[in-house]
């Protein structure tokens, strides 16, 4: 296979890309629609078909390369085969959909549109790992949705395909729809966990990591919605026909949720390692009103924001971002135009992030305030140029010190959008006494 | 045996042990507040930070990696470990802020966090002075604050129970509070709520925190969060002694520091013993220490013609004697007493045995379904276990009472206790009663010919042994008036104490009691009876119990020590 190269596509020829996670079928969401379109054959493959032992269904998903689209990007098939052999203890899986990222909406559209491969993803996943309960973990402002997915979730028990003894094969696995209370915090996997449990949603220090202790302190899996519809895919189609989708190192097909300045926002299906160019121009028709790109946030508001000169042939795919300066997190990308003002945008993320601090951990209690004080008086015109020295020492002594990432998350969009549009912030800073050209002046 | 290379130093270990633990059990003070010995481990104060690595392993050989010199290699941890949550390995290099700028830079980093909404009004906060923020933020924290802007503001003085005060914005949040009762008392009447920097802990709507354990959290709260409705603003702690004793709320025995300003106690707070309450002290353990300031007596007094009337301790002690050698020893009834320190009962018992009186008995003070199996019992008394070990009985009260009644007796000689209370007879009882008490509203003084007032647990030298055999000292907490050696030597000292004059201002005559203890008015006594009881104090008293009582072997005060000593249940005879 040919190594893409930083600078060109690695989604091939996605101008042609049939959609798989989203296929173009009406009405598909529905049971009998499902079926028709080949629904749960995958899992009647793996609970029939000898050669799916539990062990070859996690080689599959491990070969086929599938990262969490959660936003760590850790190989889907590797943290199943951290589970501990079975025994008589109970082991869970939780289907993680709580998706309260800004910037993020991609797993609603699965939950929408095709619940029944989210489904059958659990089922299989629940198959591989030899448990026989999982909780699909919605978050709470999906109202509707939940009631769509539990109508559609009926429908599966009373078709066999979940619960006791599904399609006769003696296989049982109950799945459980827990909705969530509008917390951002759990998203966060152990976070999500207490929540389960019904206690107060802090994060959990790990290790333990859930494989060795999880919800009730068994061994526990915790993916997300859309990783888990995956599963299907590379059952039926094999780990290499999944592999060779997109980027090598990142591959499968995406949900990518563009919002912000352009023409089409929405939720697009897109193989991974798509120039983000193209995502802009092509795929979302391009920036709204022929405004100029100013930046791009490419996973979701807590990746590093992008400059628009930043982005020529950078890729959506975990290496190229990197290489760029950013981070793929949930493909929820945000396009902002130069109408922008940045520290406003700061503002407002800085924001969120002060709100939904679970207030667990020091650093990030404390921290996430004084960011917004600090962000919020250089954005109303009161703010001096040390202040941005003071952030950047704030988002040292929080970055890495939590016990969860929720500090790093407020801190990075802090760091980053400082460092990478100095310049309006400056500019938004009281005058320093400094008169310019001094040699006490320095160049932003 | 496994190391642990801490500051550059090489520690040996057994198990896994946590770092933190390990660290401060070998005086390595790492700054912490949500880590508790006893409860379970949250990190979330993120304060004990250290740099922490593990040797490197080559994974093709599976064999340590070595430097040039032959060294292991330490692959370091990419982030900084909360050292309360980390389980120590084999090989294993921690740097603390001693010998890590980065740490010291990170511990700093989070005072200044901690103190961002932390309202700094130490002075007039009850914690200022003993306060784990204040002393660390001190220590190792910045030296001001960049924080420009509003303080977040949250609810204060909220009355959380009927003993415990919350104020919200010194709250740092470590949960302690919260796992104590979840963990702990297990009432879970606690919980934060809100969330973020708004967090702060409340009992659920509608529920009060009145658990009979609640005040343990204002103990544990390393801010004045928590504090104490009765004690809040009445002394700052360092106008105060402190005395390390135990409590006499019940047969538990639960160790506790008695709080003292100018000769009055203050407040009880817990100290540790992990042989008999761990950390914790129930609420009516540290409820009730009035009856040590107040309704105290002025000096003995004795029955004459003309009723009760003071007299001098030569007098009081003369009227005993007057009464009891002229009595039938057969008709003597000595009643010890499980308030009593076992020094005082055993001279009782002495004195009995010289007279040639039956052996003392002692009156059993117990609420039946009160005790909870864990600190509190349903003797509501220190010292029954004590008087057991002496060979004293439980006294069977309404047949002594019918006997009494009955006239069987001409002198009753009741120690520290209040028979007529306890219904053993009444005011009016023919027999002369010689008293020794605590309170003006003991109901038996009614009854008395003489009156001793007696030294109560807090300004006494003695032994108590509790419900479960363990034999714990008492050391005074407050002075009496008069001159003893022995009290004045183990007497807790203030600063005042040390430092001041009686010129000061604290300084109060009037708040010294005029009452002895026990060991030093039966020997008073005795000695008008013709026996020779010249110990030169307590601790000699207890030598010669532990050495020829066998239920008593080796509690002598140096094994006795802080934390007690368990006395062995089938005591074998010497």
């Amino acid at each position: 296979m040919e190594v893409a190269k930083q600078g060109t596509s690695k989604a091939g020829n996605w101008r042609d890309y049939e959609r798989v996670l989203l296929p173009k079928v009406k009405n598909l969401h529905k049971l009998e629609v499902y079926e028709e379109n080949g629904g749960y054959q995958a899992l009647k493959a793996v609970l029939t078909e000898e050669k799916w032992t539990p062990k070859a269904v996690t080689d599959e998903v491990k070969a086929s390369g599938l990262r969490g689209r959660g936003g760590a990007g850790f190989n889907a098939g590797l943290k199943w085969s951290f589970m501990p052999p079975v025994d008589d203890k109970p082991r869970y899986l939780c289907c993680n959909g709580d998706e309260s990222e800004p910037g993020t909406f991609k797993d609603r559209q699965l939950l929408e549109y095709n619940p029944h491969l989210v489904i059958e993803g659990i089922l299989i996943a629940c198959y591989a790992m030899s448990i026989t309960t999982c909780y699909l973990y919605i978050r709470g402002e999906f109202a509707d949705w939940i009631t769509h997915i539990e109508h559609e979730l009926e429908k599966a028990y009373a078709k066999g395909y979940v619960g006791k003894n599904i399609m006769g094969t003696g296989f049982s696995t109950d799945v459980v729809i827990h909705k969530g209370a509008g917390a951002y915090i759990c998203g966060e996997e152990t976070s999500l966990m207490n929540s389960l449990e019904g206690k107060r949603a802090y994060p959990r220090i790990k290790p333990p990591f859930p494989a060795q202790k999880g919800c009730w302190n068994y061994p526990t899996t915790i993916n997300n919605v859309e990783t888990l519809a995956c599963a299907p895919l590379i059952i039926n189609k094999g780990a290499e026909w999944y592999s060779a989708i997109g980027a090598p190192t990142h591959p499968g097909p995406v949900l990518y949720g563009i919002s912000g300045h352009v023409n089409r926002p929405g939720v697009y299906e897109f193989p991974t390692g798509m120039l983000i160019t193209d995502l802009i121009n092509e795929v979302a028709g391009g920036m709204r009103g022929g405004k100029k790109l100013k930046a791009v946030i490419p996973g979701g508001s807590s990746t590093p924001p992008l400059r628009a000169d930043m982005i020529d042939g950078v890729t959506m795919d975990a290496d190229s971002l990197r290489t760029a300066g950013s981070m793929m997190g949930t493909g929820g990308m945000l396009v902002l135009d130069e109408t922008v003002d940045m520290v406003t945008w700061l503002k407002r993320v800085s924001h969120f992030y002060h709100h939904e601090s679970c207030g667990q951990c020091t650093p990030c209690r404390e921290g996430t305030g004084w960011l917004e004080d600090i962000v919020g008086r250089i954005d109303r015109g009161e703010g001096n140029v040390r202040d941005l020295d003071l952030l950047a020492d704030l988002c040292t002594q929080m970055e890495g010190r939590t016990v969860c990432a929720l500090a790093d998350a407020a801190a990075w969009p802090v760091r980053y959008t400082i460092e990478r549009f100095r310049d309006e912030f400056v500019a938004k800073c009281k005058p320093t006494l400094t008169p310019a050209g001094s040699p006490l002046t320095v160049d932003a | 045996m496994a190391t642990v290379t801490i500051d550059n130093k090489q520690y040996e270990f057994e198990g896994r042990p946590l770092l933190l633990q390990f660290c401060t059990d070998r005086g390595i003070e790492i700054p912490h507040f949500c880590y508790h010995p006893s409860m379970s481990v949250p990190a979330n104060c993120r304060q004990c930070l250290v740099k922490a690595g593990t040797p490197a392993v080559d994974r093709a050989t599976r064999q340590p990696k070595l430097d040039e010199e032959g060294n292991p290699v330490i692959q370091y941890f990419p982030k900084l470990m909360t050292s309360c949550s980390m389980e120590i390995t084999d090989g294993m290099v921690v740097h603390t802020h001693r010998s890590s700028e980065l740490v010291e830079r990170a511990q700093k980093d989070n005072l200044e966090f901690l103190l961002v909404n932390h309202p700094l009004d130490c002075p007039i906060c009850d914690q200022a002075g003993h306060c784990p923020l204040q002393i660390q933020a001190y220590k190792y924290g910045p030296e001001g604050s960049r924080f420009e802007f509003e303080k977040v503001h949250k609810p204060k003085h909220i009355k959380l129970g009927p003993r415990v005060m919350l104020d919200g914005e010194r709250c740092i949040n470590c949960t302690r509070c919260t796992r104590f009762t979840a963990e702990v008392s297990g009432s879970h009447q606690l919980t934060i709520i809100e969330r973020g920097v708004n967090n702060f802990p409340m009992t659920p709507p509608g529920v009060e925190f009145d658990e009979p354990y609640s005040m343990n959290v204002i103990d544990i709260c390393p801010v004045g969060a928590l504090t104490s409705i009765d004690f809040r603003f009445k002394a700052r702690i360092w106008e105060m002694s402190s005395a390390p004793s135990i409590t006499a709320t019940n047969a538990k025995g639960s160790n506790c520091f008695y709080w003292v300003k100018n000769n009055e106690v203050l407040k009880i707070t817990a100290r540790q013993n992990t042989e008999v309450n761990d950390y914790w002290l129930p609420d009516e353990d540290r409820e009730g220490y009035q009856r040590f300031n107040d309704d105290r007596p002025h000096g003995p007094s004795g029955k004459t013609d003309g009723g009760m009337r003071p007299m001098s301790w030569e007098e009081s002690y003369a009227a005993a004697v007057d009464v009891l050698e002229t009595a039938d020893p057969a008709r003597v009834l000595f009643v010890g007493s499980p308030h009593a320190t076992v020094e005082d009962n055993y001279l009782l018992s002495k004195l009995a045995g010289h007279l040639g009186a039956d052996t003392p008995v002692y009156l059993e003070h117990t609420v039946p379904g009160s005790g909870d199996n864990w600190l509190i019992t349903d003797d509501k008394t220190p010292n029954a276990s004590g008087c057991e070990r002496l060979g004293f009985n439980a006294a069977d009260v309404p047949l002594l009472r019918s006997k009494i009644q009955a006239g069987g007796y001409d002198v009753i000689y009741v120690l520290e206790d209040d028979p007529v209370s306890s219904g053993l007879f009444d005011s009016n009882v023919d027999a002369k009663v010689i008293l020794h008490y605590y309170n003006t509203t003991n109901a038996t003084l009614a009854a008395a010919s003489v009156a001793f007032p007696a030294a109560m647990i807090v300004e006494t030298v003695g032994t108590y042994v509790n419900v479960d055999g363990h034999a714990q000292r008492v050391r005074p907490a407050k002075a009496v008036k008069g001159v003893n050696r022995t009290l004045q030597m183990e007497m807790g000292k203030s600063r005042l104490d040390q430092h001041g004059t009686p010129f000061d201002k604290w300084y109060d005559e009037t708040k010294l009691v005029d009452c002895k203890p026990g060991w030093e008015i039966i020997p008073e006594v005795a000695k008008g009876l013709g026996l020779e009881l010249s110990y030169r104090g307590p601790k000699q008293i207890m030598e010669e119990v532990s050495t020829a009582l066998p239920s008593f072997t080796g509690a002598t005060y140096e094994s006795m020590g802080l934390v007690g000593v368990r006395l062995s249940d089938t005591p074998t005879l010497v």
